[in-house]
């Protein structure tokens, strides 16, 4: 059996502070330098600016890179983002203290029509669960000539670093509250709840190329077959984001910290369902890969012993793929499926919603169609680059008005339409 | 197995000109689609997705799609999913009609190495 | 401001005049309120009013379908209506029919608003859902207060032009476009519930119904094509010249029987298409492009075949409903099983 704590200390506000950083009293003092220190270690970037970005202020980020957790590990193996920061201990158990309301979010302009969106308030606010947390933004600027991928890997690694140190400041804080997971091995579970149906999560991650990658203990998910992990890993960072692209339904490292079908599994375990286990494949762009990828799938829910499972989706097009072949492989095994996806339906709503479909998909959640239309109107304060704003979606007709308002599809809006059901967005 | 890269990206064309059979044509998105559709109809194997990558179609104007080279029985799959793909393609509209030279650079990055990670694939390299 | 104004339409039995024995009468306009219509108006308070309702039996709408419909209309167009309702319909099948038809041509034809009502599984439902807003209701008349309820609130927002949100949550049923809302719970947890139903054999709703692939398997080859009548058909709309039978130029509720026996070639002038969903200077030009019949006579002489049917079998494929379309070719079929047609083939366009 592993046994993960998870003490979360609420966090209220976010502050600047002259001294070194620290939680008190449920508030994040944060000390600039200390935080533009940690993103100039590398040498890739040449500059850093700081930012507070509160729930109902008038301010819109852009575009957003990655939205990140401060965690830290308090007791047992390992630290948060194995692979990465930490070593590659396994993680999952013990104890994890978390900064809960807090998030780091970072921006930086990768490539030049990079998207991305939260805003803390108006319209846009209602489209992003990133407007509910108090944000440490970091903008980061890289060094001159700098490659692309090589610049999305300096913003990914700052953005965990920064993480990390803050989350580090809440090691001796006594948390609010506590919240324990347990997971047993196969043969307890089995044993645990005989009555119940065996469930399993297949969580699907983006793995095409730069800019749409995850990584699994710092190994690229393209590179994996489908495997088991630990729920309660995911929890300590296991898997993290490299995926700044279609900000509408990728995950950022923070919905894989939080991934609410673990959080929703784990909740009905042992009242409605037994949660056996939870499977990780990927979506690349090679076919023999996805027909490996989603055999294996089928595979392992099997031997699992499941009677259903929940499958995850990444992204848009390509995955749509994966999904179905995912969903009817795993229902031919007489498993029962239910799939999170999101609709591509036209600014309309009468177009076709996925560029994949079965018969057997008959249980569907969607995050909502995608290129519905949003008017966002004008926030005092911008930060990060306007550029994907003014210049490029302004470049397409009349995307904003003399009034400053832009109208862009929520699939501008980072976790809108979230495939692994982290929003509450739908549509019928 | 042997294949064509089908696209119309002119990085791609230059990366792997030299070391692949590389079919490159200063042709729109969508034509690339139907290009691939008919080499599909007439039995070459699909063997990468045709919308790889999050970036929507026409938002991107770069398509680089793997084909085999050697024509046998058309496979339902491929020929289903490069028809999706199409009509899919077809429900976005041209997002940045004047796109400047560093973003075109960019997509072209974005396409190269999306269809460099199913050339490694094919490859197993 | 003044009320909206609106008209209602019902049959026979809910104008209490009688039931099926009633069900022949013709369409008749009368001011005010009649049966259902009072319900409506308490619920609309002070912001619309049904002023007129047209009473018309089943059967005389069904067995007289254009010329009930445009009694009907010219009878709403003399009230001069802001909002059309018709029904509801409940389980009733002619009924339902005839609202979806009535309601459909009221919109198109005085580009009014309009709603009705059914029970799901009225044929009805099928056919009109996704060209008029219709409320699901219950399968009887005992679901008059649920219904009115679900409606009278539906029909001041489609006449004051007021958004119309998702299906689920104005209660009409899904008309395939897609509407975001927001829910209560997030998307995991609908998941975990859905699984949990799925997996106890309870109901449960999808959000996203697949695309509904009505897959038919190939019979069997026909091994001896030499002696074989082969059929042709179309949904290309191809019709003799004037089209005679007034096939619809979409939505077609009906199709045409045409004879060809002796017709060598489908020549300009003698032949047309009634479709209306693509440009038909080609098809027009030369009908053989949609309705092969000149190659399939080339055939008949070469001996490939052994007869081309007499009678082809045409329709104009455009947004005509499943169930339609459906209905005319189990007819059609039947007919053709009996002339002793081997095979058919079917032309689209």
């Amino acid at each position: 059996m592993t046994k993960l704590e998870l003490g979360n200390i609420i966090i209220n506000d976010i502050q600047f502070s002259n001294e070194k950083s620290k939680v008190e009293n449920g508030v994040l003092y944060v000390n600039q330098e200390e935080i533009k220190q940690i993103a100039l270690e590398d040498e890739n970037i040449a500059s850093c600016e700081v930012f507070i970005a509160r729930p109902g202020e008038s301010v819109r980020i852009t575009p957003v890179k990655d939205v990140i957790e401060p965690r830290v590990k308090v007791e047992g193996p390992g630290g948060i983002f194995p692979g990465w920061i930490a070593k590659v201990d396994t993680v999952g158990s013990g104890r994890t203290h978390v900064l809960k309301g807090a998030a780091v979010v970072t921006t930086g302009k990768i490539v030049g029509f990079q998207e991305g969106i939260i805003d803390m308030s108006g319209p846009g606010a209602d489209y992003t669960p990133f407007s509910k947390t108090y944000n440490l933004v970091v903008k980061m600027e890289p060094v001159e000539g700098l490659k692309q991928h090589e610049h999305e890997y300096a913003l990914r690694i700052a953005g965990f670093k920064i993480a990390c140190f803050l989350g580090e400041l809440g090691k001796n804080v006594t948390p609010d509250e506590v919240e324990t997971f347990e997971f047993a091995n196969l043969v307890e579970s089995a044993k645990m709840y005989p009555e119940l149906p065996r469930v399993a999560y297949v969580q699907m991650l983006q793995s095409q190329g730069l800019l749409h990658d995850t990584y699994v203990y710092g190994v690229d998910a393209k590179r994996t077959l489908t495997t088991m992990i630990n729920p309660l890993e995911t929890m300590d960072g296991a898997i993290v984001s490299g995926n700044c692209v279609s900000s509408c339904d990728k995950n950022p490292t923070y919905v894989h910290l939080n991934n609410r079908v673990i959080r929703e599994l784990f909740k009905a375990h042992g009242k409605t369902l037994n949660f056996m286990g939870m499977i990780i494949t990927n979506e690349n762009v090679y076919l023999a890969d996805k027909e490996r990828s989603s055999n294996w799938s089928a595979k392992l829910a099997e031997y699992l012993g499941c009677d259903g499972v929940i499958i995850s989706q990444e992204g848009f097009g390509n995955p749509d793929t994966d999904l179905i072949m995912n969903t009817k492989k795993i229902e031919a095994k007489g498993i029962k499926t239910v799939i999170i996806t999101d609709e591509y339906a036209g600014r309309d709503g009468k177009s076709q919603s996925l560029a994949d479909a079965d018969a057997s998909a008959n249980a569907v959640v969607t995050g909502g169609n995608a290129n519905q239309v949003i008017v966002l109107p004008p926030m005092e304060t911008v930060y990060g680059h306007l550029h994907f704003v003014d210049t490029i979606a302004g470049g397409s007709a009349n995307n904003i008005d003399a009034h400053g308002n832009i109208t862009v599809e929520i699939q501008a809006i980072t976790g809108a339409t979230n495939e692994t059901g982290f929003h509450n967005l739908s549509a019928r | 197995m042997n294949f064509v890269v089908i696209t119309n990206n002119p990085l791609v064309y230059e990366k792997y000109k030299d070391e692949l059979n590389v079919d490159y044509a200063d042709i729109p998105f969508r034509d690339v689609l139907c290009k691939v559709r008919d080499m599909v109809y007439a039995g070459h194997p699909l063997l990468t997705h045709p919308l790889s990558g999050s970036v929507k179609p026409h938002e991107t104007p770069y398509k680089s799609v793997l084909v085999g080279t050697k024509p046998g029985k058309m496979e339902q799959r491929d020929a289903s999913i490069i028809e999706n793909s199409i009509i899919t393609a077809d429900k976005f509209a041209e997002k940045f009609p004047n796109m400047p030279q560093h973003v075109r650079e960019d997509f072209q990055l974005i396409d190269c190495t999306l269809i460099t990670s199913g050339i490694d694939a094919v490859l197993r390299r | 401001m003044s009320k909206i104004k609106i008209v209602q339409y019902i049959n026979q039995f809910f104008a209490q005049i009688g039931g099926e024995e009633k069900a022949d009468i013709k369409p008749e306009l009368r001011e005010g309120v009649v049966g259902p219509g009072l319900a409506f108006n308490q619920a609309f308070g002070d912001e619309a009013e049904i002023v007129a309702t047209v009473i018309c039996g089943d059967s005389y709408f069904g067995e007289n379908l254009e010329k009930a419909q445009a009694e009907v209309i010219e009878m709403v167009k003399s009230v001069n209506p802001d909002m059309f309702i018709a029904g509801p319909a409940f389980n009733a099948g002619r009924y339902g029919v005839a609202c979806g038809t009535i309601a459909n041509a009221v919109k198109n034809e005085l580009n009014i608003p309009v709603l009705t009502g059914m029970y799901i599984e009225n044929p009805g439902a099928d056919m009109f859902k996704k060209e008029i807003y219709i409320v699901e209701t219950k399968n009887s008349a005992a679901g008059m207060r649920d219904a009115v309820k679900k409606m009278a609130p539906l029909a001041l927002k489609l006449a004051k032009g007021e958004e119309i949100k998702s299906s689920v949550e104005e209660g009409y049923m899904p008309n395939g476009i897609r509407v975001n809302l927001f829910e209560k719970e997030c998307g995991a947890a609908r998941a975990v519930k859905m699984l949990v139903a799925k997996l106890n054999d309870k109901p449960f709703v999808t959000e996203f119904p697949m695309p509904d692939f009505d897959r038919v398997d190939p019979n069997p080859a026909v091994k001896d094509m030499a002696h074989a009548t082969v059929a042709l058909c179309t949904s290309g709309g191809t019709v003799p010249h004037g089209n005679p039978d007034r096939i619809e130029s979409s939505s077609a509720s009906k199709y045409g029987e045409y004879d060809i026996e002796g017709v060598m070639d489908l020549k300009e002038g003698e032949w047309e298409t009634a479709h209306g969903g693509y440009d038909p200077v080609y098809a027009n030009e030369d009908s053989d492009r949609v309705l092969p019949v000149d190659v399939m006579r080339d055939f008949e002489k070469e001996g490939r075949i052994g007869k081309l049917y007499h009678y082809f079998y045409t329709t104009v494929g455009n947004g005509t409903a499943v169930l339609s379309s459906k209905k005319f070719a189990e007819e059609y079929a039947a007919k053709m099983k009996a002339d002793g047609v081997d095979c058919v083939i079917m032309t689209s366009t």
